[in-house]
């Protein structure tokens, strides 16, 4: 069976910038999928890109988008907004931005529900966990970031769409909130059998909810694979680095380790491996020869050393 | 009590603003060259004549001393007499105020009806780079060409033609090519504020339809600016569109005021011009109300 979401080699530049420099991505139907990388990286371009969300200024220059078998950057508006409709949601990063300043919470909801022919507000506001005598009737700004969150994610799964993706949906919460929130997106999600790519920055998160970690370095996925195989025994050295300088990766009293070096900026292809410049196993080969994707074990690794270090990158110090 | 305050706080500011345009227009009358008494006498009176006329009128006193009179006689709701009909103002003005208010309403609901809609179709179909280059240009010039030459070049067309110059139509539609084109440029780069919003991606990744989110999510977060304008043209109209109610003769607060500014017909140019300030301030009352009402976000703050 084909997957659910298949990204292959997709370019996109902003301008003289490439965000993306042709990466890959397959989430099966169902599973949970935890995209990881710095700032920069490339995830929210990817992510804007399964919907073909991605601001004006940005043009696709190469790769494919499917979503259940139907190539998204080739649809024509109507099919691309039911496409939007009956399979995918999404979820932002800022919650009170992404609702309507001027339209009260229960209406937006209303107006959302209208579509599938239902107008139970109060039901879909207690999925989320929120008292619809309280919140219904709330304009967006007299909400906490938590509460707007809950509201956006009950608007983004009222549909109950196959896919969700959530860009980075509890960066701006309070730490107490983001677990709350992340259990109400991954038990609405496992309720309606919908697969979730997750944008993130969050490792030790990531382990613990997703069935995937796609890693994304220079605008590509350098490593994927099952979420426990990849943060615990990685097979690209960024990952192992990335994996050392989580906070909650290393035990107490234990330094962190900061990946050396700045992310790239790059403005055409990458000749060689984007990290090449930060990597301590780099060899010759790395910087001028693009590296295809091999498969260490249970994971896919863009590196050409990636057979060799086997068993040497370590997480933990 | 805080609702009480903030009104109680506008209506403060807006007294001391019309005192301050009511010291301005009174000095600025006094400061011109040439009096009532010399207009209306003309260059060969007798100083004897021009002294008699001024006491009849109490221009001789001081300048502060008229100011007071006149102030205190304002203060009662009494505007004062023309000096040319011996009038009372406030009866002259009511009686110009119905031609005033039809030639407003034609403007601006032709600025409404025609421009919002240019604008949001404008800001919609707007693509990067684009700039919209026709409409741009053309709401430049509606915006920028003034209204004497606009309205002399309408006035002499339409005479040398033989045709009527007289009824509302033609100053209506003079006017109104400002209020168009100011109505059309404003909307469009209100709207354009609106559809980078976050809301409007989440909208838009929900699969909604564009003009689904142009009539729920983009009118009413766009409504602000252009409320604000439609108040300031309204309020800039119903004070008197002097120039264009002077070249097309029609019988209204502005050509009544420009007429007795030539004539230093002082009582009426003075309850005119506080008339137009008044009028402004209410508009900008009525339209902060407004907006607080349709963006809840500023409706909190009283």
């Amino acid at each position: 069976m084909n997957p659910l979401l298949e990204v292959d080699g997709l370019v996109v530049d902003y301008g003289r910038a490439r965000a993306l420099d042709g990466a890959d991505l397959r989430v099966a139907a169902g599973q949970t999928v935890g995209v990881v990388g710095e700032s920069g990286s490339g995830k929210s371009t990817l992510g804007a890109a399964i919907g073909r969300l991605l601001p004006r200024q940005a043009r696709v220059e190469a790769g494919e988008v499917r979503v259940a078998g139907e190539r998204v950057l080739a649809l024509r508006p109507a099919e691309l907004r039911r496409l939007r409709r009956s399979r995918l949601g999404f979820v932002f990063q800022d919650p009170i931005a992404s609702l309507d300043p001027t339209m009260r919470v229960g209406r937006q909801l209303r107006l959302v529900l209208g579509r599938t022919g239902r107008d139970d507000v109060a039901a879909q506001l207690a999925r989320v966990g929120l008292d619809a005598d309280r919140v219904a009737s709330a304009y967006p700004h007299q909400l906490s970031g938590g509460m707007a969150q809950r509201v956006a994610i009950a608007l983004a799964m009222a549909a109950s769409p196959e896919l969700l993706v959530a860009d980075e949906p509890t960066a701006s919460l309070d730490a107490q909130v983001r677990e709350k929130v992340l259990d109400v997106v991954f038990a609405l999600a496992a309720g309606a059998g919908t697969s979730i790519v997750w944008l993130s920055h969050d490792l030790p998160a990531v382990a613990r909810r997703c069935d995937r970690v796609a890693v994304m370095y220079g605008g590509r996925v350098v490593e994927s694979g099952p979420a426990a195989a990849v943060l615990g025994a990685p097979a690209h050295p960024y990952t192992a680095a990335l994996a050392a300088s989580a906070p909650a990766a290393a035990p107490p009293g234990v330094r962190l380790r900061p990946v050396p070096g700045r992310p790239p900026v790059l403005t055409g292809p990458s000749p060689g491996c984007a990290f090449e410049p930060r990597c301590p196993f780099a060899e010759e080969r790395c910087a001028v020869e693009r590296p295809a994707p091999v498969r260490v074990g249970e994971q896919d690794a863009l590196c050409h050393r990636a057979a060799d270090l086997t068993g040497e990158l370590e997480v933990v110090a | 009590m805080r609702l009480l305050l903030w009104w109680g706080g506008r209506a403060l500011s807006s007294a001391v603003t019309l005192l301050g345009i009511s010291v301005l227009i009174f000095a600025a009358l006094r400061l011109m060259p040439g009096g009532f008494a010399e207009t209306i006498l003309g260059p060969f009176a007798t100083p004897e004549q021009k002294a008699a006329l001024a006491a009849r009128y109490g221009l001789d006193q001081s300048v502060l001393a008229q100011y007071g009179h006149w102030l205190a006689a304002v203060g009662t709701g009494d505007l004062g007499t023309s000096m040319i009909s011996r009038q009372p103002v406030a009866a002259e003005l009511a009686a110009r105020l119905p031609v005033t208010a039809r030639l407003t309403l034609l403007a601006v609901a032709a600025a409404v009806l025609a421009g919002v809609p240019l604008g949001v179709v404008t800001a919609v179909r707007a693509r990067p780079g684009g700039g919209g280059g026709a409409g741009r240009l053309l709401s430049g010039l509606g915006v920028s060409v003034p209204e004497f030459a606009l309205g002399s070049l309408v006035v002499f067309v339409v005479s040398r033609y033989g045709l009527q110059t007289t009824g509302y139509l033609l100053p209506a539609a003079v006017l109104s090519i400002f209020a168009i084109s100011a109505t059309a440029r404003t909307t469009r780069d209100a709207v354009l504020g609106v559809l980078v919003e976050q809301h409007i991606t989440a909208a838009v990744a929900r699969g909604e339809t564009p003009w689904f989110i142009v009539r729920h999510h983009v009118l009413r977060n766009a409504a602000g600016p252009v409320l604000t304008l439609t108040a300031t043209v309204t309020a800039y109209l119903l004070g008197g569109a002097l120039i264009v109610e002077y070249l097309f003769n029609l019988p209204g607060i502005g050509s009544y005021v420009v007429q007795a500014v030539g004539r230093r017909d002082y009582a009426v140019v003075q309850a005119g011009v506080l008339l137009a300030a008044a009028v402004f301030i209410v508009m900008n009352v009525l339209v902060d109300l407004l907006v607080g009402l349709v963006d809840p976000r500023l409706g909190r703050r009283a």
